[in-house]
């Protein structure tokens, strides 16, 4: 067992960057953030790091999880003996100077590692030179040692809003709305999710800034930010501080949903709570609401004589265990449970959420059902997450996991087929396939009973 | 210049060996270089200049020794690997899993994940520092696992706050009783990701070796990069057994390193551990060009065969293999008539992959090698792996040395016009390659092109990926590189960056 160390300095509310050793590890540091800025289309990270800061964190992210791919030819400083004892500012001028005569952006983003952190460079003064000129280019803090890729990902859009949307208060565009949702690349399948969010919010009568992925169109789509009637943040609280940001400085409402909807019966009922909060037109939404259901209703009647056992022997799993960061958590949880009708299992959390958000995390999950709640844990170390899930009794249950790669050893020891939802995931090669909304909950459950059949067939 | 053991921090090869990372010519001119400067104490007249390495002001994203280091560390069976960084540097876990997870099924291992836990250092860890914390994940390491064998692996933030490492593991390893090895890995200290082979063959020459008790004479280390054994079928009948070693390994392997006949290193990248035994527990280094193409393979077995006693019977397996691939030789050979390929990889492989290509045929005029020693740790010649490509195979006209840079990697691959480009770290250049309308060949298990055998399996895998062209072709149409109109039209990868933005 890991001895838990405090974090001294952090008080309740503050995020603890560095809540103890860690094996197994599920997330990448703050300069991860940097495939946040490549999902972003014609935006490029300008990398002011050590040599091979930038490419693990994208070959982490993206070229193993899923085998994503994407956009790299990230310039970088490659920072040497050198700057660490003179220090790395004129080096870092030298590569936005060199990159701007080389590649073409809507927007450069300058990201830090620990290097300039430690040794103390001004980088903020180098940047604000070229901004002076009217390059756009922006840059933002994300030294490994101060968190994580999700806080990371919070100080980029930060810096992208502060340092290009700029200030002006402009016009309102009724029916436009800004979504903060998953984690780019660090989610698999966050492509394909955020592109069904986008249709369906598009289906009630919505404008979409999606923001990133191929379903954005791009930079320009981050201009029309102020523009926006109001932000919808789809996650338990990764989004939520940029969107309170937003609130402040372009009077933007905020709409949070925590559980980003799987299945028709969640998904129907956000789109109603949207359309709501929105003031849109009901007759619209609901006939959009109708069609979907419609088909969707089709697949899943068919899906029951399978889920039935009609000409199959399948045991089929009775019990979900979930193991991984919090906004497919609860969702793949919710719709196991709600709307499949398994029991709860142990629910672990794995992103190291910041305290102030934890209590609120934890109500979601005491009311997955009508009358069926559970107790999310809060742990990042495999090793102890393991070992937790293992201490469960199981009698009587089949169980089933959700979780990374870690958990496949997890899985043979209790028996249970494993689906791979979040990251490391190296079993899965995804494109464009997604888990959320109305048809993502098809493939969803697609994905589970071919894994239910095949552990079967092949046991 | 003797390899020092004593400090527990190898001395990097930009130092020890000149290693440069950023060079364009010709090869030839880069062999005349490399000697007049280091091999033989400059001002032999061999028509060569002082070596001068070139810079460029652009730079993109690279590798760093710290991976590499790592990795090597977390494939050795029994061991827990301690990362001393912030979270970042232990994302590599996840690929490193993956490649354990393969050679396990490869070697007959159990099925499992390798252990390595990350100290996850805070900011308020800059500030106190980590020791303790280090410290206490020794011991929990050992707890978990109880491994036979724990590295600890530093990073750019503990160099730079200067926690005491080798201490550390020093007071650990009195309390657990087993080798904690501290690996020097930071990031910054190299320019080139290769020193991280040093730091780990350091870790293991210092620690993991003991003094022979016996000698065994019939067995002969193999240093390789990775993949698998395919030095059996070449060695066995000479009556050796090999004992591979790197590229995954149990510590027995290790052990018994100091026991061997004779040492051989398959991509003399690698070759600091091979000059550290012959150094340390006068195992001889053998030190004849590597086997890639026919000849050089015969004379590999050659040099072996005189090392361990068994000329005898090295001639009749020369020939017995020779005439076993010739019909399957001349067929590739057949097939990939007035085929140009291009190499990307790391010196001294790369130079190898050059003259498989040669040897089946292959028109290559181009290569791209991701940095250069210009010597060897034993300073023998003929190690000159280039010098040796040059010499048996004629020149390279367009000879580039690029970290793995993309821009550069453009730029060389529009010029060369390949019909196919075969590649190592595939990180950045297979996509390219393959975005750009070539089909490529990625090479993970180095050993693919060795010996024989190694002709075979190289011209079948290109066959296999040359039809390829039409997906790639597809994808090139439909897609474009965010560079500037100039950049995207250069076809010299050192080209001045001058144009305005």
């Amino acid at each position: 067992m890991l001895s838990p160390v405090t974090n001294p300095s952090a008080s309740s509310g503050e995020f603890c960057s560095s809540p103890g050793a860690i094996e197994q590890v599920r997330y990448g540091c703050s300069l991860g953030a940097l495939a946040s800025v490549i999902a972003i289309p014609g935006a490029i990270p300008i990398t002011h790091c050590g040599p091979g800061c930038a490419t693990k964190q994208f070959h982490a992210l993206s070229g193993i999880n899923g085998y994503q791919g994407g956009e790299f030819h990230v310039p970088s400083s490659n920072l040497g003996n050198q700057e660490v004892i003179f220090g790395g500012a004129d080096r870092l001028d030298e590569l936005i100077a060199s990159t701007l005569k080389v590649m073409e952006a809507d927007l450069f983003v300058v990201q830090t590692g620990c290097i300039p952190g430690l040794v103390g460079d001004d980088v903020g003064s180098v940047v604000r030179r070229y901004q002076k000129r009217g390059v756009p280019i922006v840059v933002a803090e994300t030294s490994g040692y101060r968190g994580n890729n999700f806080t990371g990902h919070e100080s980029v859009i930060r810096a992208i809003i502060d340092q290009f949307v700029g200030d002006d208060k402009v016009d309102k565009q009724p029916g436009l709305v800004n979504v903060w949702s998953l984690l780019p690349y660090q989610n698999p399948f966050w492509r394909g999710d955020l592109t069904e969010i986008r249709r369906i919010l598009e289906g009630i009568g919505l404008e979409v800034n999606i923001l990133f992925g191929p379903a954005s169109r791009g930079v320009s789509e981050w201009r029309a930010i102020p523009r926006a009637q109001f932000n919808l943040v789809l996650s338990p609280w990764l989004g939520l501080s940029t969107a309170t940001h937003l609130q402040e400085k372009f009077d933007q409402p905020l709409l949070h949903e925590p559980t980003i909807p799987i299945g028709a019966k969640a998904t129907s009922a956000f789109l109603r709570r949207v359309v709501e909060f929105a003031g849109l037109d009901r007759a619209r939404a609901e006939a959009f609401i109708a069609k979907e259901e419609q088909e969707h209703y089709v697949y899943l009647r068919d899906f029951a004589c399978f889920y039935a056992g009609q000409t199959s022997q399948y045991q089929l799993p009775s019990q979900a265990i979930v193991i991984s960061e919090s906004a497919y958590n609860l969702s793949v949880a919710s719709f196991l449970v709600e709307q499949l009708g398994l029991h709860p299992g142990p629910f672990v959390i794995t992103e190291n959420p910041p305290n102030e958000f934890r209590e609120r995390i934890q109500q979601q999950y005491r009311a997955l059902a009508d009358h069926v709640g559970a107790e999310p844990l809060f742990e990042q170390d495999g090793h102890r997450i393991h070992e937790l899930v293992r201490a469960r009794d199981y009698t009587g249950q089949l169980p089933i996991v959700f979780g990374s790669t870690w958990e496949a050893a997890l899985a043979d020891q209790i028996g249970a087929p494993l689906v791979e939802i979040g990251y490391p995931c190296t079993d899965e090669v995804v494109l464009s396939r997604a888990y959320v909304g109305y048809r993502g909950a098809l493939q969803l459950i697609e994905r589970t009973y071919t894994t239910v059949v095949r552990a079967s067939t092949m046991a | 210049m003797p390899l020092n053991l004593k400090n527990p921090q190898v001395e990097t090869r930009d130092q020890r060996l000149g290693t440069i990372t950023q060079w364009e010519g010709r090869a030839d001119q880069l062999v005349k270089d490399s000697a007049f400067t280091y091999g033989c104490n400059k001002g032999c007249d061999n028509g060569g200049r002082r070596l001068c390495e070139q810079s460029t002001p652009f730079a993109q994203a690279s590798m760093c020794a710290e991976h590499i280091a790592v990795t090597n560390a977390t494939i050795i069976q029994d061991s827990v690997v301690v990362q001393h960084s912030p979270i970042g540097c232990a994302a590599s876990q996840s690929f490193t899993a993956r490649y354990y997870r393969d050679l396990a099924a490869r070697r007959g291992w159990e099925l499992e994940d390798p252990k390595s836990i990350c100290t996850n250092l805070g900011e308020q860890d800059m500030v106190f520092g980590g020791v303790e914390r280090l410290e206490q994940t020794i011991r929990d390491a050992f707890e978990r696992h109880k491994p036979r064998v724990i590295f600890v692996a530093t990073s750019c933030a503990t160099g730079i706050i200067g926690d005491d490492v080798d201490g550390a593991a020093k007071r650990v390893e009195d309390e657990i009783g087993i080798p904690v090895v501290t690996l020097h890995c930071e990031g910054f200290k190299s320019k080139h990701w290769s020193s991280g082979w040093d730091v780990i063959e350091h870790g293991i020459l210092r620690r993991l070796v003991p003094q022979p008790p016996t000698k065994q004479p019939d067995l002969i280390n193999v240093i390789h990069l990775g993949g698998p054994d395919v030095f059996t079928p070449l060695l066995g009948p000479l009556g050796l057994r090999v004992n591979l070693v790197m590229g995954g390994n149990t510590l027995e392997r290790l052990a018994q390193m100091s026991e061997a006949a004779a040492t051989v290193t398959m991509c003399f990248v690698l070759s600091y551990l091979a000059t550290g035994l012959e150094q340390e527990f006068g195992v001889p280094e053998v030190r004849a060009p590597l086997p890639y193409g026919l000849d050089a393979t015969d004379n590999w077995l050659r040099d072996i065969a005189k090392l361990t006693g068994t000329e005898d019977k090295v001639e009749a397996v020369i020939t017995s293999e020779r005439a076993r691939i010739a019909p399957e030789l001349e067929r590739l050979r057949q097939a990939l008539k007035g085929k140009r390929g291009f190499v990307a990889a790391g010196a001294a492989f790369a130079h190898g992959l050059l003259a498989d290509l040669r040897e089946l045929g292959v028109t290559v005029d181009d290569a791209f090698s991701f940095h250069h020693d210009p010597i060897a740790d034993s300073g023998d010649p003929q190690q000159d792996s280039l010098g040796h490509l040059v010499e048996t195979w004629g020149d390279v006209p367009n000879y580039t040395v690029s970290p793995d840079q993309h821009f550069q990697a453009h730029a060389a691959l529009l010029r060369a016009k390949p019909d196919f480009v075969i590649c190592r770290h595939t990180g950045t250049l297979a996509v390219l390659a393959g975005r750009m309308g070539i089909p490529v060949l990625p090479i993970f298990y180095s050993n693919d092109g060795l010996g024989y055998e190694g002709l075979l399996t190289i011209g079948r895998a290109i066959l296999r990926v040359l039809p390829r062209k039409r997906f790639y072709d597809d994808i090139a149409a439909h897609s474009s590189f965010p560079y500037q109109p100039w950049w995207l039209a250069e076809t010299n990868p050192y080209a001045a960056i001058t144009e305005p933005a």
